[in-house]
């Protein structure tokens, strides 16, 4: 049996994974979520459906939330966070925001990401100048309520834009990282609006689409043949307001000509920045970050968890940019390495 | 049918003087870079729309703009055309139901070759095509040429009855089946240019003599042949189509025979792919395909002294599979030197004469800078070889025509391989 306890940082889909396995595999298992409710960003962000399986997110984080609530080896503490560490491996103590102390063995951080804020660095978007230029998680909600409409006057929209790479891949923003799954969440959005809204016509404007794996043939090749979304290579530049609606300037980089096109709705693909939480573990744990502030990861050890300090381990898009699969992946295998590592006292 | 001209464009304020300097530089020939970009103020799908909703258009929606059609289509080696192209012009709003580009494609198969998704223009360039034949926006050389063939069964428009003309006069006996009155090996399609064109009908003579010496048991259909359809459906005339393959398929049924040997690709993929569906179902083989299981019989014992280069037909290479036999039968011919052109085997070059180009040449030489012709032409010389060997009827008077055009006619002669083995047998009727 194993010894020691493991405490898990965050309840979203990597979290309750990591907690879920090591609870089966015979530990016990602390945890910890800062807000009221779990499931993480797919449920404090209402996604619709999950990219890439079209599952609802609400069913797939329920039965996620389901296993590690009836397990009898997980002790949950909602509304809590770590705001302080000390000792080491194996013999860690975490302090809680109620003041409270925990001792673990082991340490998985599955603190997660968050949107990139498109108002944040620059304004050529217009987010909050427009009320029809949106986000992928604001176009989440509208389609998981089945009412994607221009948020300036509720009307359905006849024509949308994705925009790709909003926040990624950019020297002056400082994200130069491709943020992994926008393409293919612009393209789930697509379909979904071509369902809901049959007459709008959908276009997305990018640099390269990143539709690795079965991303390909399972969301863009549908998305492009059965659902007729238009792809136009070249991202817009700016978007400005003309009468009541808005138009979309850039280069049609394929037709080699300038573009000025009306939309109704504009859907900004914001990329991935690590969220506050994966920061402050990272500050409280002592674990080193990358220039960006997601939880470095040492690329030659082909260690996919591992950090800085033995012991404790990341999963998910702590890490950096990460889909459901990978989130899922790595939280695995820090389960596992969390168990031999509190059973043997081996230090990873 | 004519392009859009750009309203910022007044082509007779438009001066080209030559070596024009301004403040000391020489800006001849810059004009023409001056001009703002048109730009893109909407994307009007409807276009795509109307093409994908096609029976057959669909895969055009497909393109996903990696851009491999280009470099091996042929048409875009003289112009600017291909699937890629097409896509993004239909996507901006272009009627390509009434756009030039609708008649560029021949069908060659070149592009569907590469493409990773399989848009396939075979089917798309015949969907669209038929509507605009149904809307009357044909192309008027190429309604005359359907028209003729509707009249008189072969696009030359020439007397269906004298379609066996060509027999007289010959050494050996060309039989016609009819007159046979009793099963044949071999029943062979002769087609309309191997039947009346000048050059087709040297290289009928030629393959009447190698078959007749191979004691073939084969025999023609004279006046009851008509045109295979083959061209006339990927011109857009599926109408006409069906209708010769009507007529083709009562006239073979009334005859006994074991192989229908098709001197023209055209027809033999006709026969292969088309005529099944429709109740005609024959063992039809490509005249090079005969004669290269019969080399050994053949006695090629006169040595040619000639350098040889050979053409690919699309529809004997790309759409049917079909590289080996004609250079079997080239590298039998003794003394000859065999030269591959650069673009060969897989990656041939069309000649332009597919998909109804052949009657399109009008239309070509206003949206082309050369004859697809031409540019193979340049081709076959840049090898170095003299003799252009080819196993198409259309190819004939094509690289004939190009020769001369194209001031080579001391470089290169065009030859189909029937006339070279004919020379090589030692038969009096050769070339």
């Amino acid at each position: 049996m194993p010894e020691g306890r493991i405490a898990v940082i965050g309840a979203g889909p990597a979290g309750l994974e990591a907690a879920r396995l090591a609870a089966d595999l015979g530990a016990q298992v602390t945890l910890i979520e800062k807000n009221d409710s779990m499931g993480g960003m797919p449920i404090q962000a209402n996604y619709a459906a999950l990219t890439h399986g079209f599952r609802s997110a609400e069913e797939a984080m329920g039965e996620m939330i389901s296993a590690v609530a009836e397990h009898p080896n997980v002790d949950i503490l909602t509304g809590t966070t770590v705001t302080a560490m000390s000792g080491s491996a194996p013999e860690f103590s975490l302090t809680l925001s109620g003041g409270e102390s925990l001792d673990a063995g082991s340490i998985i951080v599955a603190t997660g990401f968050r949107h990139f804020d498109p108002g944040r660095e620059t304004q050529q978007y217009g987010y909050y100048e427009f009320p029809d230029v949106i986000t992928l998680a604001d176009a989440e909600s509208m389609l998981k309520e089945k009412n994607f409409v221009r948020p300036s006057n509720g009307e359905p929209p006849e024509r949308v834009a994705f925009i790709q790479c909003v926040g990624s891949r950019d020297r002056q923003i400082g994200n130069e990282f491709c943020s992994k799954v926008c393409c293919g969440i612009s393209s789930k959005q697509a379909i979904e609006i071509r369902e809901q809204v049959p007459d709008a016509r959908v276009f997305i404007f990018y640099i390269d689409m990143r539709m690795y794996g079965y991303w390909e043939n399972e969301i863009y090749w549908p998305a492009q043949e059965k659902h007729k979304v238009n792809y136009v290579k070249g991202i817009v530049t700016e978007i400005l307001q003309k009468g009541d609606k808005l138009v979309v300037r850039g280069e049609d980089t394929t037709m080699g000509r300038p573009m000025e096109v009306a939309m109704d709705i504009v859907v900004l693909a914001v990329g991935m920045e690590p969220s506050q939480g994966t920061r402050d573990m990272a500050g409280i744990l002592g674990l080193g970050t990358n220039k960006y502030g997601f939880i470095e990861q040492d690329h030659n050890s082909l260690d996919t968890v591992a950090t800085s300090v033995p012991g404790v381990f990341a999963v998910g898009a702590a890490r950096g940019p990460a889909d459901l699969d990978d989130s899922i992946a790595t939280a695995g295998a820090a389960a596992a390495k969390a168990v031999a590592f509190v059973s043997a006292g081996v230090l990873a | 049918m004519s392009r859009e001209v750009s309203p910022k464009v007044d082509p007779t304020a438009v001066l080209e003087i030559e070596h024009l300097t301004l403040e000391g530089m020489d800006i001849s020939g810059h004009w023409n870079r001056m001009f703002d970009q048109r730009v893109i103020t909407d994307y009007d799908i409807s276009q795509l729309d109307r093409v994908t909703d096609l029976d057959g258009g669909e895969s055009m929606g497909w393109c996903y703009q990696c851009a491999q059609c280009i470099a091996v289509c042929p048409v875009d080696h003289v112009g600017s055309y291909g699937p890629r192209k097409l896509y993004r012009k239909l996507q901006v709003g272009v009627d390509l139901f009434t756009d030039p580009d609708l008649w560029l494609c021949t069908t060659c198969a070149n592009c569907l070759r590469v493409c990773p998704k399989e848009v396939d223009m075979l089917q798309i360039a015949p969907a669209i095509r038929k509507e605009a034949v149904l809307a009357g926006n044909v192309p008027a050389e190429l309604q005359d040429v359907f028209e003729k063939t509707a009249r008189y069964g072969n696009p030359l428009g020439k007397n269906a009855k004298r379609r066996a003309a060509w027999t007289r006069d010959l050494d050996v006996e060309v039989p016609v089946i009819s007159e046979v009155g009793r099963k044949v090996d071999v029943l062979w399609w002769v087609s309309d240019y191997p039947s009346y064109h000048p050059r087709g009908i040297d290289a009928s003579k030629a393959l009447a003599s190698v078959l007749a010496h191979l004691g073939v048991d084969f025999a023609i259909l004279g006046a009851e042949e008509r045109h295979d359809g083959d061209s006339m459906l990927r011109a857009g005339e599926s109408g006409l189509f069906e209708m010769l393959a009507e007529q083709n398929i009562e006239t073979l049924g009334k005859y006994e025979f074991d192989v229908l040997l098709t001197t023209d690709p055209h027809a033999y993929n006709a026969f292969l792919h088309e005529y099944p569906a429709r109740g005609g179902e024959y063992n039809v083989v490509h005249y090079t395909q005969y004669l290269a299981e019969r080399i050994e019989e053949m006695g090629l014992d006169q040595s040619i002294d000639l350098n040889i280069t050979f053409h690919d037909p699309c529809y004997l290479g790309r759409h049917n599979g079909e590289y080996e036999a004609p250079r079997r039968l080239i590298e039998a011919q003794p003394g000859a030197e065999f030269t591959e052109m650069w673009r060969s085997w897989e990656n041939g070059s069309c000649c332009g004469g597919g998909g109804g180009g052949m009657w399109l040449d009008g239309h070509a030489a206003e949206n082309q800078s050369m004859r697809l012709s031409e540019k193979r032409v340049l081709e076959a010389v840049e090898t170095g070889a003299d003799t252009l060997c080819v196993v198409c009827p259309y190819e004939v008077s094509r690289f004939e025509d190009a020769v001369k055009s194209t001031n080579n006619d001391d470089a290169l002669q065009v030859l189909d391989i029937a006339e070279l083995l004919a020379q090589a047998m030692g038969l009096a009727s050769a070339g």
